[in-house]
């Protein structure tokens, strides 16, 4: 303690440089890269673009009819690659906050190059999103008309949380270097300005430290489930179809795995090449790479056992629609594909790493042997993606026909291949751009002592914590649905929809009592008798105030109704007309229902008794064919079968309603929310509110001399 | 502090109090925030429940039904709103024509995972389409196992006819470039009491169209029947039933077909 609080760093007031060592000068020189190697690297990336662009500009003049997606396959390489980039940015969540909150020192040299990649990543998988849309102009549709009920949705909603929550997640620990960086002579002074903007004034006071800590601990918290959240709700864009292949409920966690998988590699292939290319030795020590290597090593393992369980219990039945995909897969038009996808993508780059991380012989293998698996995890990983979304749209259920024959296979087009390149040297480049312009390495965490970094995790969670990160999110919540409340309650129902017309009576016509046909009753219907009083009593207190369990249930089981229609026939004498045939029709919409004929009894009368399953006022036709001394003769009356059901969406639809479904909305909304609650209170409260009140409360002459203890108390 | 029974009692009576409070608040704003009442567009014309039947023993593939769609609606190229398939349950029982329009879903998967509600589903089952919602992401199309929808890839080739009249939901025509196609019943049609385009030119009198609340279907030949009863007697099916879409289509079985089966047609045509 004595040797922290000489220690504690005080970059404080701006001005002064900071105290560096050799390394960290030699990391800050890769603010400055410049150079033919950077000039080439940088332009070969923006030609790329460049040409991205001027494709997604033909895409955008001519339609989607530019890529080779049509009507059968109609998602092709841009969900492919929306999905890899989505996963590749798992990176960051996984090194630093999994890292972060299980307090594993050795993370410390690659947070901010896997941040990095997440804030890339991410950027990049969101416009691929964009990019494949038929009508991007309409893209704010989303939000003008966005339904929650829709997984598309859910994909704005969570990615756009996370993208924010990654950016401030980036930020946070770059707070302080930000302060370092502007406070030495590494960079000129119109990037020195900006850095002073961005680092919000950082003194370096402990007070300053401890908010910083417990904002980024909370962040780290908080950014765990939402990384997982993304990865499935991406995964739910498929599983929530029906299509074989994608109807599946392992989806969410392979989505997960796959991307954490992906994302680690990422990481691995990033430190491999920054490490030569940046010189960054000093700072990627072996046994990052070892540690790192052993957490990919695991995930490739997982991965594989998410596939064989995926694969198997599908294969090992070979059943239904899925029957036609997995032929395909395994040993049809796919399969050399597929198989070299699961080889070269999980088995291979396991087998090495197993070899360059376990016998101890082949260790010096460590570093390349990681950088080639992990580039093969990657590759793999993006053609698993496209595995996944090709060939499930390309066996439907109904056979493709009548339609050109590169209809039914799907063959990228030079655009798609134009734009998907574009795609990744955009994300090279923005990650180029984002090592050049920040401190590749975050430099205070990375100095030999770290002061306070050891401390807050535990302080992160103290009882004064919990009461804000509590409060404030209920706070804001409960003004959110004060506010939804207050807003709805004004638009409530200004009328009731008309009820049908009331019945017109016929004298000819009854309705018979209704008897019950016996109808088949299905036994999954039935509640349980055992349990069916006391699951009522349990669920009492609570109902549901939107679920109806009695109204949903198909209503076209009900009985008939039965009506008889009774007709006289006489003569114009008025005497009975005996034994003649009349004929009844009741005349519908678009043509008349025949009742069939029958002939009058002794008193004239003859009567017909309809059951059928309808509802509303028809007419009946009456009609007399006449015989020698009767002329023809044809008369209506109007029956009513009963009211007809108000109308409505149909019951038994899930979740297809034109408004918010609370159901399925209250969970994502409150998630959701809860994370943007969190952002608030870590970065508006802590970072920007409390630390300027701390420091004009701790004046610039406490130059952070103050004891540690008391942010441990 | 202590730990002590009695802070913890306090503790969990604590809790307790929060989750009832959240469950009271729950019920409270539940009810009003999320009342449903339909939007306008929702609500059909008629109070109909709007039900096709198809007699694949009467269908002989002639494709009448997907020219006469085709010309009606000013159906994009390479676009079929209602198609007829060759289809084949096993080999031993050989093919049969099966024509296929949008099954108007109960349930409907893509009316769920409209991200916009450009797809929605009216009060007489019709599944609609608003072409000018629509943001052309095409997620309805993975949601349906049907096949029934198709996208305007490029801008479709316009005709005088179809441009004379303004867009409306009700035609879904001049079509345009980047959004979802479909069947949708030919709600104008309906409003107008005549039965949709493909059962009205149908000449084999195979689909019958009519409200299912009045118990009765009528085809191109004014044959009118009961409906309940031709599904129940004619061991009527919906496609995939399995997968719970609860389709407004039904269909009838291939049998005592009185003329030639795909197979037997290409054979000798």
């Amino acid at each position: 303690m004595k040797d922290r609080d000489i220690e504690l760093p005080h970059y404080g007031s701006v001005g002064l440089p900071a105290p560096m060592n050799a390394r960290e000068a030699s990391l800050l020189g890769t603010l400055q890269m410049s150079g033919r190697a950077f000039g080439i690297w940088v332009t070969m990336l923006g030609a790329f673009v460049l040409w991205g662009v001027f494709a997604y500009s033909l895409q955008w003049r001519h339609g989607l009819v530019e890529t080779g997606m049509r009507d059968q396959i109609s998602w092709g390489l841009y969900i492919s690659n929306f999905v890899f980039f989505i996963g590749i940015s798992h990176a960051g969540t996984l090194i630093s906050a999994i890292l972060r909150v299980t307090d594993a020192g050795w993370r410390r040299p690659i947070t901010r190059m896997a941040e990095g990649i997440t804030v890339v990543a991410l950027c990049i998988g969101g416009s691929m999103v964009l990019i494949d849309l038929g009508r991007p102009d309409r893209a704010l549709n989303l939000f003008r008309y966005g339904r929650i009920q829709s997984p598309i949705v859910w994909d704005v909603l969570s990615v756009s949380t996370y993208l924010t929550g990654c950016l401030i997640y980036f930020y946070l620990p770059l707070i302080p270097d930000l302060a370092i960086v502007a406070g030495t002579g590494a960079i000129g002074s119109l990037r020195r300005r900006v850095f002073r903007f961005l680092s919000l004034g950082w003194t370096g006071s402990s007070a300053e430290w401890r908010l910083l800590e417990k904002s980024i601990s909370v962040m780290a918290v908080a950014i765990i489930p939402l990384a997982i959240s993304v990865h499935t709700v991406v995964s739910w864009i498929f599983a929530m179809t029906l299509r074989p292949g994608w109807d599946s409920s392992i989806f969410g966690p392979y989505f997960v795995v796959g991307a954490i998988y992906s994302g680690a590699a990422a990481v691995v292939l990033a430190m491999c090449i920054l490490r030569s290319a940046l010189h960054l030795e000093d700072y990627l020590e072996p046994v990052h790479y070892r540690n790192l290597g052993l957490l990919l090593l695991s995930f490739s393992l997982l991965y594989l056992y998410f596939n064989v369980n995926e694969y198997l219990t599908v294969g090992y039945k070979f059943q239904g629609g899925e029957k036609l995909l997995l032929e395909r897969l395994f040993f049809g038009d796919y399969a050399p594909y597929f198989w070299t996808v699961q080889a070269v993508g999980v088995v291979f780059p396991m087998l090495l790493m197993i070899a360059v991380l376990g016998p101890r012989r082949y260790r010096h293998f460590t570093i390349p042997g990681l950088g080639v698996a992990s580039f093969l995890a990657i590759i793999g990983a993006w053609a698993k993606r496209y595995l996944i979304v090709v060939p499930t749209l390309s066996s439907p259920f109904l056979p493709i026909q009548r339609v050109p024959e590169q209809w039914s296979h799907y063959s990228p087009t030079w655009v798609e291949w134009s734009i998907t390149s574009a795609a990744f040297a955009a994300f090279l480049l923005l990650y180029t751009m984002l090592i050049k312009f920040f401190p590749v390495v975050s430099v205070w965490e990375t100095r030999p002592e770290e002061p306070i970094a050891e401390v807050p995790v535990r302080a992160g969670f103290g009882p004064p914590v919990w009461g804000h990160a509590v409060r404030v999110p209920l706070l804001l919540i409960g003004l959110l649905l004060g506010g939804a409340i207050l807003a709805r309650a004004g638009d409530a129902p200004k009328g009731k929809p008309s009820t049908p017309q009331p019945p017109l009576l016929t004298i000819a016509w009854k309705a018979l009592p209704a008897s019950e046909t016996p109808r088949i009753e299905d036994a999954r219907n039935a509640p349980s008798p055992l349990f069916a009083g006391r699951l009522s009593a349990i669920a009492r207190p609570f109902p549901v105030p939107w679920s109806q369990p009695e109204s949903r249930r198909p209503d076209n089981n009900g009985s008939y109704q039965e009506i008889q229609v009774s007709a006289q026939l006489r003569s114009s004498q008025g005497a009975p007309l005996m034994y003649q045939p009349v004929g009844f029709s009741l005349k519908t919409l678009f043509g008349s229902v025949d009742l069939g004929a029958r002939p009058t009894d002794d008193e004239g009368k003859v009567e017909v008794v309809i059951r059928d399953r309808r509802h509303g006022t028809y007419p009946v036709i009456v009609a007399y064919a006449g015989d020698g001394s009767n002329r023809p003769i044809r008369s209506q009356a109007l029956v009513d079968f009963g009211a007809r059901p108000l109308p409505a969406l149909p019951t038994v639809g899930v979740l297809v309603g034109p408004d918010f479904s609370p159901e399925i909305g209250l969970p994502f909304l409150c998630f959701y929310g809860g994370m943007w609650c969190v952002f608030a209170y870590c970065v508006g409260y802590l970072v920007i509110w409390r630390m300027r009140r701390a420091r004009e409360t701790w004046p610039q002459v406490q130059p952070a001399r103050c004891r540690p203890e008391e942010s441990v108390g | 502090m202590a730990v002590t029974r009695r802070g913890f009692v306090h503790f969990l009576a604590q809790g307790a109090g929060t989750v009832a409070a959240v469950g009271v608040a729950w019920k409270a704003s539940v009810s009003k925030v999320f009342h449903e009442v339909l939007p306008s567009r929702s609500i059909a014309p008629g109070n109909q429940k709007w039900v096709m039947v198809i007699d694949l023993a009467k269908c002989d593939g002639c494709r009448d039904c997907t020219k006469a769609c085709n010309a009606m609606h000013f159906v994009p190229p390479m676009q079929e709103w209602i198609k007829v398939y060759e289809v084949e349950d096993n080999s031993a029982a050989g093919s049969y024509f099966l024509p296929r329009t949008c099954m108007h879903c109960d349930n409907p998967p893509c009316v769920r995972g409209c991200p916009v509600g450009a797809t929605y589903k009216r009060t007489d089952g019709v599944v609609m389409m608003d072409q000018e919602r629509c943001i052309g992401c095409r997620n309805c199309i993975a949601q349906c196992p049907y096949s029934a929808r198709a996208f305007n890839w490029s801008e479709p080739p316009h005709t005088q006819a179809e441009l004379a009249q303004p867009y409306s939901v009700e035609h879904n025509y001049p079509h345009r470039k980047g959004v979802v196609e479909k069947c949708i019943f030919c709600p104008e049609m309906l409003r107008m009491g005549m039965l949709p385009g493909c059962a009205e030119k149908c000449t084999m009198g195979a689909i019958y169209f009519g409200d299912e609340l009045e118990d009765a279907v009528t085809n191109s030949k004014g044959e009118t029947i009961q409906f309940s009863k031709i599904a129940a007697k004619g061991a009527g099916f919906r496609l995939m039933e399995e997968l719970g879409t609860e389709p407004r289509v039904y269909y009838l079985p291939p049998v005592n077909r009185k003329y030639p089966s795909p197979t037997e047609k290409h054979m000798h045509g």
